[in-house]
Order: C-alpha cells, then sequence, then structure tokens
C-alpha cells in the first residue's frame, strides 16, 4: 500500500476529484493548507498599504491506494491539476505499513 | 447488555399519552429499585440511607433509554462507608436488570448548599420524590429543602441560567438545525424545563415548593417533544435524542418529511420563545445597573410606542387594523434602537397579520420604509423580530416556501430561513477587512434586500439542477417582491445583480487561478462596478459563513479577500488609463467622452445623470456646483473648463471653511472639461447648523474657480487648527510609478491627514508644473491615502521632473 499526498492549487480540486472518482477512487482526505515551495510569495498593495503574501493557498489531497495502482492515479492527478504554471504543487508518494478500519478491526488492502 | 425494562414502546404515531408511558415507566423502575433495596440494601442497613430519585426520574418522565437518577441519602459519611459491599451489589443489580443508573451518594448538609461547579445537582433535587428507606431522613430534608432553595434563590437562578447560556450558545443559539437534538437545542426538552424551574425557583417559599403549571401550548409542546424523544430511543435503542435525517424519514407520519419537520420547528419556536422569555426576566430582575439602563432606554419612547423595560410596546395596537404601516415604524423603531418587541406586541399582532397580509398584498410605496428599517444598525434584530412574529411572510409572501424548510446535504446546519437571517446577521457583523468593505457601501439596506431573497428560490428548484439551480427561482421571487413595494428600477437592478450573482464570487473562488489576470478580467467584466465588488463581496462572506458556524476558515476568509484585491484593482486603478470613446447622445452627454473608465465603474446612473445634467447648466457661466448633505458628509461636485491648479485651489476652499476632505476626485474629458467631487467632514456641523454657509461655501468656491478670488486669501483669514496629537505618527510615503497607465505618471502618497493636507499636495504638482489628471483620495483614519495620475505638457514625468515634485510633495507633508 501507498499513500499520495498531493499538493494542488486550489482551483483545481474539483477538477481532480471528478478524474479520480471516474478512475474508481471514492475514499480520500482533503485539507485547507498554506505554505510554499519554489513559488515564493509576493507582495500586495491595497489602499497604500503593503501586504506580504508569502503563505499560499493549496490543498493538499491525501489517499492510499494499493501497490498496483500508485502509477494510474499519480498519472491521474498530474493530468488533471497541470495548468503547466509555478505553483501546480506537488505529489509525494510514501509507504504504508499497516490499514485498519476502526469500526470492525479489518486489516490490510481490503479496507481501503 | 440487557434491553432495559421498560412498558411496549410507545410509537410516535400512538394517540396514548405519551406522559402515560413515561410514568409507567417510572413505576415500573420504582418497582425495581424498591425489590433490589429491600434484598439487598435494608437488611444490613435498616435505618440512616434513604434512596431518592431525582431528576427526570424524579418527576415520573423517564423515557425508554434514559439515565435513572438515583440519590442515595446517608444519615452521615459512616453509612457509605461501612456498607460499601452492599451498596455495590446492589448497584450491580440494577445495572443488570438493564438499567442505566446514575447514583450520588449524598448527605443532607451537601444537599443543602449551593454547588457552584455542579449546579445539575442542586437543580435535580427540585424533582426529589422519595422511593424507598428511612423515611424521617427523607422527611428532615424535604422539610428544609423550600428554605434553601428560598434564601439561596438568586445564586441557584444564576446557575441555572449560566447552565441554560452555555447550552444555548452551543448550539448556535437556533432552534434551526437540520438534524436537531430533541433535548438539548433551544426550544427543546431541556427548555421546558428550564422554564419550569425558574418558576418554581423565583415562587419558592419557605415552607414548601411549588409546581408550576405549563400554559396549554407549551404543555402541548412538551407532549409533542417527549413523543419524539421515546421513539427516538426506542428506534436507536438508546439514549440518542438527535432528530437525523434518517430518523426523519422513519417518524414522518405520512412519508411528508418537510411537514413533520415544520411541524417540529413550530413546537420547539414555542418552547424556545418561553425560555427566552424566562432569560429576559431574569436580567430585567437581577441587576440594578440593567434597572437603571431601563428607566433611561424609556426616555426613547415616543407617541406611537412605549419602551419599557426595555421591551417595545405598542401604544394603540388597534391602530394596527387602520393603518397598517404601522408595523413597519414598529420593526423601524426596533432596528434603530435595538430593543426587542414585547411579548404583548408580539400577541398583538398575532391576530392582525391577515389584514396586514391583505394591505400588503396591494403595489405600494413601502421600499423607503423598508430601506429604513435595513439601513439602521439593528436591522438583522428587525428582520429576526418580523420572521418570528410572521409579518416578513405578510409582507413577502414569497419567503413563505422557504419557512422551516430543509436542505439536506452535508454542510448546511441550519433551514433556508434560519440561514438567510444568521447571512443577514453576520453580514452586518463582519469582522476586519471585510467590516469595512460594508462601512463603504453606499446602499446597506440593498444588500441586506438581497440577502434576503438570495435563496427565495430555493423552494423550487430542483435538487438535480445543482449548485445554481435555485438563482432563478429566487430572482423571479425577489423580482415580483420588489414591483409591489414599488423600489426604483435602479436599486431593482442593482439588488437582482447581487441575488443574480450570489455564488459567483465562491464560484471563481474554488475554479479559477486567482493569480491568473484572465480569470480576475472575467471577474472584473461580471461585477462591473467597484460599488457591486464591494457588496457581493460582504454577501458572499456573509452567505459562505452562514452555512454553518465553522465553514468560514481563515484560509477561506484570506482567499476571499485575495479575490476582492485583484478584481478591485482591476476595476479601478490600472483602468485609469483607459478612456470612454463614445457616449449616448443627448444634450450634455458629451461631458463623458473621454473620462477614464474608471469613472463608469465608480458611479452609477443616477449620478451619471446629475452629472450631464450638471454639465448642461455649466455652460451658461462656465461652471456649476452642486453642494449636497450624504448620511453622514457632505458632498460638492464641480464641472468646469480645465484651468491650471484648479484641483489644488477646490482643495484651499474647503479647507479655508474648516472642512475635512474625506474622499476625492478629478477627472477630465477630450473637451477639457474637468468634474471633481469632493466627499467631506464638517467637523464643527457649520453647514448643518447655518443653512445660509452653504450658500457663501458655494459663490466663494465659484468666485474661486472664476478666478475672483484668490484662495491663499481664503486660508490666510483663517485660523490655523492644532493638528491633533496622535501616538501613532504616519510615516509619509512617496512613490512615483510609470508604468500604471499608457499616459501619465502614477503618484501615490500616503501621509498623516491633517486639515489642508489635500491643498498642499495639490499646490505642489501645480507648482512643479504638473497637470492633475485623475485624483483617488481616500482616507482610512488617520492615514490619507493620495493617488494622482500626473503629466506634464501631455505627457509623463521625466526621472528630473519626478525628483522635483518628490521634493515638493515630501516638503507639503511635512507642513503642519
Amino acid at each position: 500500500m501507498k499513500k499520495i499526498e498531493a499538493i494542488i492549487q486550489p482551483f483545481k480540486l474539483d477538477e481532480v476529484k471528478e478524474a479520480l472518482q471516474a478512475i474508481g477512487i471514492e475514499g480520500m482526505t482533503i485539507s485547507e493548507v498554506r505554505g510554499h515551495g519554489r513559488q515564493k510569495g509576493h507582495k500586495e498593495v491595497y489602499r497604500g498599504q503593503e501586504y506580504t503574501v508569502d503563505l499560499l493557498p493549496k490543498v493538499k489531497i491525501e489517499l492510499v491506494v494499493s501497490d498496483s495502482r500508485v502509477d494510474e492515479v499519480t498519472r491521474t492527478i498530474v493530468q488533471a491539476a497541470r495548468t503547466g504554471k509555478i505553483g501546480d504543487g506537488k505529489i509525494f508518494v510514501v509507504d504504508v505499513i499497516e490499514a485498519i478500519r476502526i469500526r470492525n478491526d479489518d486489516r490490510g488492502e481490503s479496507v481501503l | 447488555m440487557q434491553s432495559p425494562p421498560y412498558p411496549a414502546p410507545h410509537p410516535f404515531a400512538a394517540t396514548s399519552d405519551v406522559l402515560t408511558s413515561l410514568a409507567e415507566r417510572a413505576s415500573l423502575v420504582d418497582r425495581l429499585v424498591s425489590q433490589a433495596a429491600t434484598e439487598l440494601l435494608f437488611p444490613t442497613i435498616p435505618e440512616g440511607l434513604a434512596l431518592i430519585s431525582v431528576g427526570g426520574y424524579g418527576r415520573r418522565q423517564l423515557f425508554p433509554f434514559s439515565d435513572v437518577d438515583l440519590l442515595l441519602l446517608c444519615q452521615n459519611e459512616d453509612v457509605p462507608r461501612a456498607h460499601k459491599l452492599e451498596i455495590s451489589a446492589f448497584l450491580q443489580r440494577l445495572w443488570d436488570s438493564g438499567l442505566r443508573v446514575s447514583q450520588s451518594v449524598r448527605v443532607p448538609d451537601e444537599c443543602l448548599e449551593v454547588h457552584e461547579q455542579n449546579s445539575e445537582l442542586n437543580i435535580s433535587l427540585l424533582d426529589q420524590r422519595f422511593l424507598a428507606g428511612d423515611r424521617p431522613l427523607f422527611a428532615a430534608l424535604s422539610k428544609k429543602f423550600p428554605r434553601f432553595v428560598q434564601s439561596n434563590r438568586d445564586a441557584l437562578m444564576r446557575n441555572l441560567v449560566r447552565l441554560t447560556r452555555e447550552r444555548h450558545s452551543k448550539y448556535a443559539d437556533t432552534f434551526y438545525h437540520l438534524e436537531p437534538n430533541v433535548k438539548e437545542t433551544p426550544g427543546g426538552l431541556r427548555d421546558f424545563q428550564f422554564i419550569r424551574w425558574m418558576e418554581q425557583l423565583r415562587e419558592a417559599d419557605t415552607n414548601r415548593l411549588t409546581s408550576p403549571e405549563a400554559p396549554e401550548d407549551l404543555r402541548q409542546a412538551f407532549r409533542f417533544l417527549a413523543r419524539l424523544r421515546s421513539a427516538l430511543h426506542t428506534q436507536a435503542g438508546r439514549d440518542q435524542n438527535q432528530l437525523t435525517f434518517d430518523a426523519q424519514d422513519a417518524l414522518a407520519d405520512s412519508g411528508d418529511v418537510a411537514a413533520f419537520m415544520r411541524e417540529y420547528y413550530r413546537q420547539a419556536r414555542a418552547v424556545n420563545r418561553a425560555a427566552m422569555r424566562s432569560l429576559e426576566l431574569w436580567d430585567a430582575q437581577s441587576s440594578a445597573l440593567f434597572a437603571q439602563f431601563v428607566g433611561w432606554r424609556s426616555r426613547l419612547s415616543n407617541s406611537d410606542f412605549a419602551v419599557h423595560r426595555e421591551r417595545v410596546h405598542l401604544r394603540a395596537p388597534q391602530q394596527l387594523e387602520t393603518d397598517p404601516e404601522l408595523v413597519l415604524r414598529l420593526f423601524e423603531f426596533v432596528a434603530r434602537h435595538g430593543l426587542r418587541l414585547s411579548s404583548e406586541a408580539v400577541n398583538q399582532l398575532e391576530p392582525r397579520l391577515g389584514r396586514l397580509r391583505e394591505y400588503f398584498e396591494e403595489p405600494r410605496n413601502l421600499w423607503p420604509a423598508l430601506n429604513q428599517i435595513l439601513s439602521q444598525a439593528h436591522a438583522p434584530l428587525a428582520v429576526r423580530s418580523m420572521h418570528e412574529t410572521g409579518v416578513l411572510f405578510a409582507l413577502f409572501p414569497g419567503l413563505e416556501q422557504i419557512e422551516c424548510q430543509v436542505v439536506r446535504d452535508f454542510y448546511h446546519r441550519y433551514t433556508v430561513d434560519e440561514h438567510t437571517l444568521v447571512a443577514i446577521q453576520n453580514a452586518c457583523s463582519a469582522p476586519g477587512s471585510y467590516g469595512e468593505l460594508l462601512q463603504e457601501l453606499p446602499h446597506k439596506g440593498l444588500l441586506l434586500f438581497a440577502l434576503l431573497f438570495h435563496d427565495a428560490g430555493k423552494a423550487h428548484s430542483d435538487p438535480a439542477a445543482g449548485y445554481e439551480g435555485h438563482v432563478e427561482a429566487s430572482l423571479q421571487a425577489a423580482d415580483a417582491a420588489m414591483r409591489r413595494i414599488r423600489m426604483p428600477a435602479q436599486d431593482r437592478e442593482t439588488a437582482s445583480f447581487l441575488i443574480g450573482n450570489h455564488l459567483e464570487l465562491s464560484l471563481a473562488m474554488r475554479t479559477r487561478d486567482l493569480a491568473d489576470p484572465k480569470a480576475i478580467h472575467d471577474v472584473a467584466q461580471i461585477v462591473g462596478t467597484e460599488a457591486r465588488l464591494k457588496a457581493l463581496t460582504v454577501l458572499t462572506y456573509a452567505d459562505i459563513s452562514a452555512v454553518n458556524p465553522s465553514v468560514m476558515t481563515p484560509w477561506r476568509s484570506s482567499q476571499l479577500w485575495r479575490l476582492y484585491l485583484a478584481v478591485y484593482r482591476e476595476l479601478t486603478r490600472e483602468l485609469a488609463a483607459e478612456r470612454i470613446a463614445e457616449s449616448a447622445s443627448g444634450p450634455g452627454a458629451e461631458l463623458l467622452e473621454g473620462l477614464p473608465v474608471r469613472y463608469l465603474r465608480t458611479h452609477n446612473e443616477e449620478e451619471i445623470a446629475e452629472h450631464v445634467a450638471l454639465a448642461v447648466k455649466s455652460e451658461a457661466r462656465g461652471v456649476a456646483l452642486d453642494i449636497r448633505s450624504l448620511d453622514s458628509a457632505w458632498q460638492l461636485t464641480v464641472i468646469t473648463g480645465d484651468r491650471p491648479g484648479l484641483f489644488a485651489r477646490m482643495a484651499g476652499t474647503l479647507a479655508g471653511f474648516g472642512m475635512n476632505i474625506l474622499r476625492a476626485e478629478a477627472f477630465s474629458n477630450r473637451r477639457g472639461q474637468v468634474l471633481d467631487t469632493f466627499v467631506f467632514a464638517d467637523p464643527t456641523r457649520t453647514l448643518e447648523l447655518n443653512p445660509s454657509e452653504v450658500d457663501r461655501l458655494r459663490t466663494t468656491a465659484e468666485r474661486v474657480i472664476l478666478g475672483k478670488l484668490d484662495v491663499r486669501e481664503l486660508l490666510r483669514n483663517r485660523p490655523k487648527p492644532k493638528p491633533p496629537s496622535r501616538k501613532v505618527r504616519v510615516p509619509t510615503a512617496i512613490r512615483f510609478d510609470g508604468d500604471a497607465s499608457a499616459t501619465a505618471t502614477l503618484v501615490e502618497i500616503v501621509a498623516e491627514d491633517r486639515p489642508g493636507l489635500l491643498y498642499d499636495l495639490a499646490s505642489a504638482i501645480s507648482s512643479s508644473g504638473g497637470n492633475i489628471e485623475v485624483v483617488l483620495i481616500d482616507t482610512q483614519a488617520h492615514r490619507a491615502i493620495d493617488v494622482f495620475y500626473v503629466t506634464v505638457g501631455g505627457r509623463k514625468l521625466t526621472a528630473e521632473e519626478r525628483s522635483a515634485m518628490g521634493e515638493e510633495l515630501r516638503k507639503a507633508c511635512g507642513r503642519a
């Protein structure tokens, strides 16, 4: 099992969700996050006052899939989330040792 | 675990009285407890121990899976210590027979002291009932208890009120929850008991506790809620009090869930109203300071309304029949002073709703009165009381369809009408930057009106049509209402714009790249003007945060603000260079030709029409002036041919009259006409108190413009006002930008505001050879934000000209 963690542009969330649902991925966790990578923040001026916007709003999607689906899922996310511009985000894939369903103590890939 | 012993479950739809089944269950539990005690306790503890039922069990209202509240009253502390084993065997037996016992072991003294940390104990004892054991021990307690209650009445009531308020606030102080908890939510069973307890405490005398009888409508509501709770327990097989969507489906008698929930909200409203009255009565009685305040507020009384004990009373309710518009004045009074209606007034309105509805059905010119209500500081309170009394629906039958309407989805927490009321409240109490935007809106009333109708179409929308399905229906409902109340066409258009686009900003937030100029341009195209952008931003903030209390995360709030900023810039500054190419024909209409496009974005049609009329007027004498009072400030508009230093001279004239300039604009068109607008405060109320001064200002300004009077003369005669001393000094910042506009150099100056500053700045620009093309002046607290678009000889400034002008400007800022 692998956990896929994708940091994407907020406005791409709906598209990514739809694309994932289309390939049969139902479960995911979504959070509103802020941060920056190489796309640094910038300054904004409103009525003569400067605001530094150094942490940019992003959305984080987390999901766990069986090893065999990792390529398909990451490819789907990349396709749906890409605009080609700086700030499109990143995807991280990490190993998952165990999955447990709290309701009935099921374990392993059947939980996904 | 065994199932608890209770008589056949009480089906929700049963016709037998639910109170009877609750009492039957209490008797059954009585027998079980006595039996277990006779077997396991009393053989070894013949005296010094009494079993007492308290709480819901004590008053024989035991729900199928409720806790069984049992008080083990002990003569002294040795009793429980010496008989630990027997007591735990006794409790074990009760648990084994399926009862969820919640026991407490107390000596009499503990029952006769105020427990600040455990007020529930004090309250539960109000419903004490002897079960078994040492009767003289119980008799001694119940003899002393009324005196204890009477002498500690205030503390007990205060604690009970605190618990109740805490519970209400946990449920956002509303009973319009989509999945309400029939026990805890405002208007639930707990509130019914709260009303009873408060009454009991209030009437306590030294000899006995009274058990006041609730009025019939409350008892009816209680029976309804009790039937629900009973059925919920039976259905879930546990102490489950939340009326979930699933439970609603299962319990709705005829399968009509919407009707079933309406009935629930109707009953909960009755209980909630009574609970609020009880809370208010407590507030009124409990504070001496409050009493003084109340006395002061009663001075607000007038010939229509009396203010008594912080409540509004109708002096002549029968007048409503001949003069139905009195009801609008009533709510205007509420909105202005933030005072609630008295229960009498509410009751007097109720039988007259039919008459009001009939009267308001005819098209009538009601918008000015409604706008008055919606523009006041306490407008949200007024709208809420109009809703509660039913007046809102008499006025706008189109809104009736959303009353208690349930929208089932993941994130909505309230019924549609409650969502609407919360949104109106949120708009008026928006924090930080959003609150500032609201202050800047010219028509708060229109914004609130738009909010009132923004979801009016929810009842008709087909869920399959999705997210935006209801907008069209909302627009139709609003349009019918606006025509009936004879709202002017222009206001109608604004309100329709807000309703029709109330989802646009949140849609853009979710689906558009806010860093993409194209996306921002598209939103700017939809929004059109700065005023509309501001109104739509506040509306969006209010609407999103009224979905549920946690949905407006700081993340979302900053996304919305980011969108606002980007569109604001798109609509204003960068567009200063774009000019209006052609305009409609008609006398004076050529005024518009060559004005910056920004002009169209910052003025509405009415203002433009007035400017055009003013331009016609200016033709005779070369100048035309208009001075008028706005809500909290004055506005001077002037149209004349462009002259060097004109803007500076106007600013100087106003400073010479002691006026404080808040905002200003200057535009020039292709024909060399100049349109200058100044919004200014009159700190000494000279103009308001001396109407002749308005004329003198007009004549003086005209003479200054036509060069017949030197503005320096005017300023010399004026005593220099001392700049107020302030702890925080605003540092001066001057910035030149050659790229913002294609034809002019942008000069942005942020400086500490002071009287005459604008005159000094504009003079500095003129004296360094600059021509002011466009001016945007704003003040925020003590900060003046002045943006000038300046040319020299029709072109942008060179580097040398910039540094020379910068030097002059810095000197002007430093001059106090």
